[in-house]
């Protein structure tokens, strides 16, 4: 090993190194592979409606761009899906519905989002905000909150779909059955 | 003989660049990139702010250093997308506002187009064909290029989920190290061994795309790396780390980018954005064109990252192949994809 800069871990949960252990807030869904996150995308994408907020949390490299295009497939996005780190946000617009991709890292507030001058409201969209708990709530009364986290050891990531308020609840239920089909 | 202003705000730099016939006359640069670091990235709303605090002592400043004025200015070439909405807007609206009071013509040009005619400014016109790795912060592509203004440019590929100068930033993160990531990582890399973790080369396996560029498994591995070292309480060697994973991205972009060379029989390959400065990218990049019989063409790092002088060189093409110039109304285009440099009046397509 030679010598360098001394580590620091990150300010952020950019790692996982222990995870809060708090009870799981709605159900939990077992993803081995990055084709299962993208699977559960998908059939989250067939469920959505014009309106609909999704809050995306979980360490870097948890799968949340994966999920993102799952959901992009579902909603019949053609273009590529791919990560809005750098322009904050993406808008996918030849899909079923408006999918309006957000990395919301560097958003010191909910009014930045406004600023970004998006082509479209987010009323006749499907917004989903990557980084963007404890600030994206607000945008709407109900919401699909969904954490996202790697495993110890292994591939495998689990998902926890915690529905606030709305038809959340059902329509949840309607895409996990439908991922089973 | 026409000066051309050329006028760059689609992130955090502003660029002005002043080019006749080819040859840069001045330039500046002013980057918010400090503003942006305690974000650990660039916010649109700051860099909107600053590209409006800086653009007209930026256009005073490379007029001063070309010993031009204002009137001896004969077009107006500025970066209409891709980019932040908000900082492109800050751009075109200058752009408009010189055209206009100078009356001369305003060109609306595609931000990488401009990284590709980067590289003309410093070693003359390129060649018939060329093959142009563009890699930064926002931007992981192969281009496959012939005459910048009249040929269409061919996507060839695109990153699938993180640009490498993201996955660049995001591993800085991960090892504790300051934003911008690139130089942070070159500089602990240079004390590291780049061969003490073996960290995926990805989508360079038999049935993957062969030009094809994904980064975020390999930020996820280096994140799982120091996790896995952080949870026994054994300490994270970030030097090595730093240079095992800078390895990694510089033996994948060019082993991809001599790819593209082979597979579209193309003698030069030209790589510009901010991750054209890495030190390894740049000492592979050479070794194994020179080894390959390949020209190669990097152009120095303040043309590689954004600037206004590669937006100029563009409008200058366009100027010189009497291409239509842009109406007033002009839009930003924030997501446009590249197609022809000119994003106003594209070659009707054959």
């Amino acid at each position: 090993m030679t010598m360098g800069p001394r580590w620091r871990p990150p300010a952020r949960t950019d790692i996982r190194i222990v995870e809060a252990d708090r009870g799981d807030a709605g159900p939990r869904v077992e993803l081995p592979t990055a084709t299962d996150t993208r699977a559960l995308g998908r059939a989250l994408g067939e469920v959505l409606h014009a309106g609909d907020l999704i809050i995306l949390g979980g360490p870097l490299g948890a799968g949340k761009t994966a999920l993102t295009q799952g959901i992009g497939d579902g909603l019949g996005v053609t273009t590529g899906v791919v990560s809005p780190t750098f322009v904050i946000a993406r808008v996918h617009l030849e899909g079923r519905i408006p999918l309006v991709h957000v990395d919301a890292y560097r958003l010191g507030g909910l009014g930045e989002l406004d600023d970004l001058d998006l082509d479209v409201s987010q009323d006749e969209s499907v917004t989903v905000i990557e980084w963007g708990a404890g600030m994206a709530e607000a945008l709407s009364d109900a919401y699909l909150r969904i954490d996202l986290a790697r495993a110890d050891d292994s591939d495998v990531r689990t998902a926890v779909l915690d529905a606030h308020g709305g038809d959340w609840a059902a329509r949840v239920a309607e895409a996990l059955r439908a991922r089973h089909v | 003989m026409t000066l051309v202003l050329g006028i760059e705000t689609s992130c955090d730099e502003t660029g002005v660049g002043l080019v006749e016939d080819g040859v840069l006359l001045g330039d500046a640069l002013s980057s918010s990139m400090l503003e942006h670091v305690r974000f650990g990235g660039v916010v649109p709303e700051i860099a909107a702010r600053a590209h409006v605090q800086a653009i007209v002592p930026a256009v005073h400043e490379a007029l001063a250093k070309a010993g031009a004025t204002l009137a001896d200015v004969g077009a107006i070439a500025v970066t209409a997308g891709p980019g932040l909405a908000t900082a492109l807007h800050v751009g075109v609206a200058a752009a408009k506002a010189y055209a206009t009071a100078l009356s001369v013509p305003l060109y609306a040009v595609h931000h990488l187009a401009g990284h590709a005619a980067a590289d003309t400014l410093v070693h003359g016109p390129l060649p018939a064909k060329s093959v142009v790795l563009i890699v930064s912060g926002g931007h992981t592509s192969l281009l496959l290029v012939g005459d910048l203004v009249a040929d269409p440019i061919v996507h060839l590929s695109d990153t699938v989920d993180d640009a490498a100068g993201e996955a660049f930033d995001k591993v800085a993160r991960v090892l504790g190290l300051p934003y911008p990531g690139g130089p942070a990582i070159d500089a602990a890399a240079a004390s590291g061994n780049a061969s003490a973790v073996a960290f995926p080369r990805p989508l360079t396996g038999r049935n993957d795309p062969p030009l094809g560029f994904s980064f975020s498994g390999l930020k996820t591995a280096v994140a799982r790396h120091v996790e896995t070292l952080a949870r026994a309480g054994a300490p994270v060697p970030v030097a090595d780390i730093a240079a095992s994973f800078q390895e990694a991205v510089a033996d994948t972009l060019i082993r991809k980018a001599i790819a593209a060379c082979r597979l579209h029989e193309v003698g030069t390959l030209v790589i510009v954005g901010g991750v054209a400065a890495n030190s390894r990218v740049r000492a592979l990049a050479q070794e194994r064109c020179a080894a390959g019989g390949l020209e190669l063409r990097v152009p120095p790092p303040r043309l590689c990252t954004d600037n206004g002088a590669m937006i100029a060189a563009i409008g200058d093409l366009l100027v010189r192949a009497k291409a239509a110039p842009a109406t007033l109304t002009v839009p930003v285009r924030p997501s446009v994809q590249l197609r022809w440099a000119d994003l106003e009046h594209p070659p009707q397509e054959l």
